[in-house]
């Protein structure tokens, strides 16, 4: 097994633990983007770059940007529904 | 260590399911569901990687070289895409929840409540 | 159920699965030599059968194509009940300004912000209908740069601002794309069959090895798996942040 994919794999583990403990919604969301990420390294170490391609686009931009939108709109519901 | 990817395969599964089993808010939930799916595409890609190959582009290499499985990828690729927008599907459901409801935690909310309870 | 119970249960599942794991993990192929047929049948095929030089495209929209056609549809589903829950209960009473939440400090766009995206937004679509278009010979294809034109329209947003935005990117055309996209891919499917061929048999002439017009109904596949990627993701960005407009009545204060 070569180093770097022992690396990768490792830092993948870590990043999926990350997300799962954080339990702030909004501190999740980096959490979820800095998956999104080792994931994407850890695709390009493993010979699929087509895949890599895809999980960087969604996992880093839209999928986080998905949540923050829907954190915002709970918010804001939250402060309406008091008035 | 040649069963590392299974076992963090495994590892990825089970801490996601830990989560959804434990979440105090739905969004938390959501995105732990997506580490569920994160850990198939980390076992499907292992599956199909072979040692010392090149990915399956023959572009700069010759048609013949050793090359990685490509059916995996094109299953993982399609999945990613996807599996985005049902996270996104979800998340509609739970502002509709909120809305509704008032609340985000899922051990508060008892399923078919009906109007006049 | 109370939370101690359901941790109690998982609790016991993970220990009852922990050796069963363990033995599916030593019984896989080893990582790295993988034992599968299909895989190396497709690299050594693939070539010489459809003059493509990406293996996984090829796999995605020749060989395994019924699948990504359920796929798509799935793609579909999914933004069509995403954009359902968000229209059908939005109501009329909104604004074309973003909602402010009182008590936030409300600062300006940084100068940097907005020439890095009025650079990198356009460059960014281009980037995504290249990647997209090259799906045959690099790699790249219709989900991918799909999705990287759809972040390219983020970047407009991100650099212009909400009202902006709103007045760039309109419903109408998004909805059409990728209606347009799903179908064009459904209707490469059946046209094959007016000609007497299988369902989405490559009828078209495949073009020449490692240039960019090749693969025959490769392509036009891929142009409707790319529209519709587009079209759907940037209309889920669209109907989520229209969910956080402001009141007609708190703009009128």
């Amino acid at each position: 097994m070569s180093l770097i994919l022992g690396l990768l794999l490792g830092l993948a583990a870590l990043a999926g633990l990350g997300v799962v403990l954080s339990r702030d919604p909004r501190r999740q969301v980096m959490a979820m983007a800095a998956n999104g990420l080792a994931l994407t390294l850890l695709f390009f170490a493993l010979q699929a770059p087509d895949v890599a391609l895809s999980e960087l686009t969604v996992g880093t931009a839209a999928t986080p940007l998905l949540f923050l939108v829907t954190l915002a709109a709970v918010r804001m519901n939250r402060v309406r529904q008091r008035k | 260590m040649s069963v590392l990817p299974w076992l963090v395969a495994a590892w990825l599964f089970g801490v996601g399911v830990y989560g959804v089993a434990t979440s105090r808010n739905f969004i938390h939930l959501i995105g732990c569901l997506s580490v569920c799916q994160s850990s198939t595409y980390v076992l499907l890609l292992s599956l199909g990687y072979r040692w010392k190959a090149v990915a399956p582009i023959f572009y700069d290499h010759p048609p013949g070289t050793l090359a990685v499985d490509p059916v995996v990828q094109a299953l993982v690729l399609t999945d990613i895409v996807v599996g985005a927008t049902i996270t996104a599907l979800l998340l509609a459901m739970a502002l509709r929840v909120d809305a509704k409801h008032g609340t985000l935690d899922p051990q508060e909310l008892r399923p078919l409540q009906g109007e006049g309870h | 159920m109370s939370p101690r119970t359901r941790l109690a249960l998982l609790c016991l599942a993970g220990a009852c699965l922990t050796v069963p794991i363990w033995k599916v993990a030593q019984a896989l192929p080893p990582f790295g030599a993988p034992t599968g047929a299909y895989g190396p049948a497709v690299n050594a095929l693939g070539p010489p059968l459809r003059h493509v030089s990406n293996m996984v495209s090829a796999v995605n929209f020749d060989f395994r194509g019924f699948d990504t056609l359920g796929e798509e549809f799935m793609l579909l589903c999914a933004v069509t009940g995403a954009v359902l829950l968000l229209r059908g209960t939005r109501g009329e009473s909104l604004a074309d300004k973003a909602g402010i939440i009182p008590g936030r400090p409300r600062e300006r766009r940084a100068d940097a912000t907005i020439l890095i995206c009025r650079i990198f937004g356009p460059l960014t679509l281009v980037f995504g209908l290249y990647m997209a278009l090259h799906a045959t010979v690099t790699p790249g294809g219709g989900f991918q740069g799909g999705v990287v034109a759809a972040s390219g329209l983020l970047m407009v947003y991100l650099g212009e601002g909400y009202e902006t935005w709103r007045k760039l990117v309109r419903s109408r055309v998004l909805d059409v794309m990728e209606a347009g996209g799903a179908l064009l891919f459904a209707m490469a499917g059946l046209s094959p069959m007016l000609t007497g061929a299988a369902f989405m048999q490559n009828v078209l002439p495949l073009g020449a090895f490692k240039d960019m017009l090749s693969g025959g109904l490769m392509l036009v596949e891929n142009v409707g798996v790319g529209f519709a990627v587009a079209g759907g993701f940037a209309m889920l960005f669209l109907e989520f942040m229209e969910e956080t407009r402001a009141l007609k009545s708190e703009t009128q204060e």
